[in-house]
């Protein structure tokens, strides 16, 4: 499936030959919500109030560790009642297609071997406004992502306690967020099992070696390193084995992409719909930021760049709206499944407006496209990143 | 967005796009990034991208939306979509009326309380409104409903006493107030309004009812007085 999929983006790149340069949009439109409240989580950018989606202003991500408090935070139906996920009553469920169902405290979940890594986690989504024609969804830009370090045991060593019965071949996941109204199909996700029995996909119960946050699946979530988030339920409640993929919308309708190209019609895809799993090749430019005025002489950029289980093995910045292209020098720490922050170092010379673009590329040879294919979901935006700035003399 | 609060004209003028042709200093930012800037190959796209977006907004049905409808689409909006989540998210999209229908037709399926015509009114509405074409940056659903608000509805209650009718207030309530304050009035989003003492202080009901208050969604443009007043003989019956 992979394969293919990678066939139809290389498909449709070539056809498409020319694309359409549609810069980020600007700036955080959503200011006026005022995103400093209650929920504790600082200065992030509000899609939605309620259920909470909010994302990270880009200037954040100058730093290798995306703080919990400036975590984007994408919810379904906003998080359960506290007193469900923080009580002694809390309990995962394993069952279905396994010899031994279980039923563990937090504390005989954390009897197996605890695992730290540092992983990129980000929304199917992010990027969804900048596709033309543009898709219903949550409008986001560019900070639905970040790079956080979890902690917690492996899915297959639960997985195994349980022992997984021969005809179970995909892995169900339940959290404990409910939507207001019962007519609202639940967010119920499967992964298959080759991916849960990875050793690197955990039940994570600490980000950023704290507590997990309730806005991020307190007190247990999953983390399928190089894979989208929608796979990484919050609040976790009930792991179940499966004969066959999770039914219903949220597996069978929505984070899911065409096979092969499509047009961009609102009508139907015209191709098979297969789930966003394995995250693209893609950058970020974290500073400057859009609008800034730069003195002329040497300009430092700086960003991120992550390619989900492969390594990152160039990114290349344009200071000339994408005429020549400059590679950039890694810095800081190299890890697998973490992103890699870099910088290129400008030398400003005609004053006035700027574009700057950055795009990377990945160990497997793939390289960020000028925008990506349409699609009707809006997921897997991976296009050029963009900016503008003012030289002044 | 340039809104001045005198009337309702003026804001439903604001509902009609400015103009059909993205500017590009909103396709490539707000630096306002000179032409000249622009590589030949950018420019090219610009004049694809253009089409495009020309293309998409001819393709709306653009036609006006009565004051009076529009205010009842808001109305509806905040009543009965605004249940599972806030305008915002309503509000943030851009599509052409073949999604919207597609949109309003899943969220009934989910459980939004909306009858065939309150379903055609919000798509006529959300098409004229938030097409492909629209501006950026639109006012929330909630400033614009405010600010379309007729100066002064009718006096609270002064067109002489009414008398509800319990037995009609049942049915009310559970298509328009029972998906917040909850099954038998007994609390959910909104208060519990069972016994509530705002019952008894009708000055304070009309008030919160008509014009509504913080999350609450006004009533004035969807329901008659005759109908509030039944909703009202209806929960002090409980
Ligand atoms: C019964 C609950 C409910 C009601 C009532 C409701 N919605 Fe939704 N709506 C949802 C859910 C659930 C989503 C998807 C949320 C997610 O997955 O992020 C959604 C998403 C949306 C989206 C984003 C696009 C999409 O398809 O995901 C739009 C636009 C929207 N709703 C519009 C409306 C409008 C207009 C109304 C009123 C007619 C309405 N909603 C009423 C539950 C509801
Ligand atoms: C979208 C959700 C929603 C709907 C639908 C709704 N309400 Fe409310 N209502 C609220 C909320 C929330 C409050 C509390 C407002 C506040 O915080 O001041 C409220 C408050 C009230 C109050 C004041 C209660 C008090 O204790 O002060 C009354 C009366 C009321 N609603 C009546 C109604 C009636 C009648 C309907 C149906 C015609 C209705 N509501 C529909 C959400 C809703």
């Amino acid at each position: 499936m992979t394969v293919s999929r990678r066939a139809w983006l290389k498909t449709l790149l070539q056809g498409i030959g020319v694309g359409l340069v549609v810069g980020p949009r600007f700036p955080t439109v959503d200011a006026a919500y005022g995103s400093e409240g209650s929920l504790g989580t600082g200065p992030l950018t509000v899609r939605v109030t309620r259920p909470f989606d909010a994302e990270t202003p880009v200037r954040e991500f100058t730093s290798w560790l995306t703080p919990n408090e400036r975590f984007f935070v994408r919810s379904h139906f906003g998080p359960p009642a506290a007193e469900t996920v923080q009580s002694d009553a809390w309990r995962l469920t394993v069952k279905g297609l396994v010899k031994e169902g279980l039923s563990v405290s937090l504390k005989d979940l954390q009897q197996f071997e605890a695992v730290t890594l540092t992983a990129v986690l980000q929304c199917s989504g992010n990027g969804r406004a900048h596709h033309r024609p543009k898709v219903p969804g949550v409008q986001w830009e560019r900070g639905a992502v970040g790079n956080a370090q979890w902690t917690g045991v492996r899915l297959r060593d639960v997985l195994q306690q349980a022992g997984v019965k021969p005809q179970g071949l995909h892995v169900q996941f339940q959290g404990a967020d409910r939507p207001v109204l019962a007519t609202v199909p639940l967010f119920t996700r499967s992964i298959p099992l080759a991916k849960a029995l990875h050793p690197d996909t955990l039940l994570a119960y600490e980000m950023n070696g704290r507590p997990l946050p309730l806005l991020h699946g307190a007190p247990l979530r999953v983390i399928t390193p190089g894979w989208m988030a929608e796979s990484c339920m919050k609040w976790l409640t009930e792991i179940t084995v499966r004969a066959d993929e999770t039914p219903g919308y949220y597996m069978q309708q929505a984070y899911r992409i065409p096979e092969t190209a499509v047009q961009p019609t609102s009508g139907l895809p015209g191709s098979a719909m297969v789930p966003v799993e394995q995250m693209l090749v893609k950058s970020l430019i974290a500073a400057p930021a859009e609008g800034d005025t730069v003195r002329k002489g040497p300009v430092t950029i700086q960003g991120v760049a992550w390619a989900g289980d492969v390594a990152v093995t160039q990114v290349e910045v344009s200071c000339d709206d994408g005429r020549t292209w400059e590679p950039a020098r890694f810095v800081g720490e190299e890890q697998p499944y973490a992103w890699r922050q870099w910088q290129y170092i400008w030398n400003a010379k005609s004053v006035g407006p700027t574009a700057i673009l950055c795009r990377a590329t990945d160990a497997r040879g793939e390289r960020q496209p000028v925008t990506s294919p349409w699609n009707p979901g809006g997921f897997l935006w991976s296009g050029w990143d963009r900016l503008t700035v003012t030289v002044a003399a | 967005m340039s809104m001045r609060p005198t009337s309702s004209r003026v804001v439903l003028a604001s509902l009609k796009p400015s103009t059909d042709i993205p500017r590009p200093s909103r396709t490539l930012g707000r630096g306002g990034l000179a032409w000249r800037a622009l590589s030949p190959f950018t420019i090219v796209l610009l004049v694809i991208l253009v089409a495009v977006a020309i293309t998409a907004a001819q393709e709306e049905e653009r036609t006006a939306v009565e004051p009076a409808v529009a205010r009842k689409a808001a109305t509806l909006i905040l009543a009965r979509c605004a249940v599972c989540h806030t305008t915002d998210l309503i509000s943030q999209q851009r599509l052409p009326r073949d999604r919207w229908t597609a949109t309003v037709e899943k969220m009934v399926h989910w459980g939004a309380d909306l009858s065939k015509d309150e379903a055609a009114l919000l798509v006529q509405y959300l098409s004229a409104r938030n097409h492909p074409g629209a501006p950026d940056q639109l006012p929330s659903i909630e400033n614009e409903l405010a600010m379309a608000q007729p100066a002064r509805e009718q006096g609270v209650a002064t067109d002489g006493p009414l008398t509800g009718v319990a037995a009609k207030g049942a049915g009310l309530y559970a298509h328009n107030c029972q998906a917040c304050h909850g099954e038998g009035a007994a609390g959910g989003a909104g208060p519990k309004l069972a016994r509530n003492r705002i019952l008894k202080n009708e000055g304070a009901f009309w008030e919160t009812v008509l014009h509504g208050r913080g999350p609450m969604p006004a009533w004035g443009a969807v329901l008659s007085h005759q109908e509030i007043a039944d909703i009202h003989a209806w929960l002090a019956s409980r």
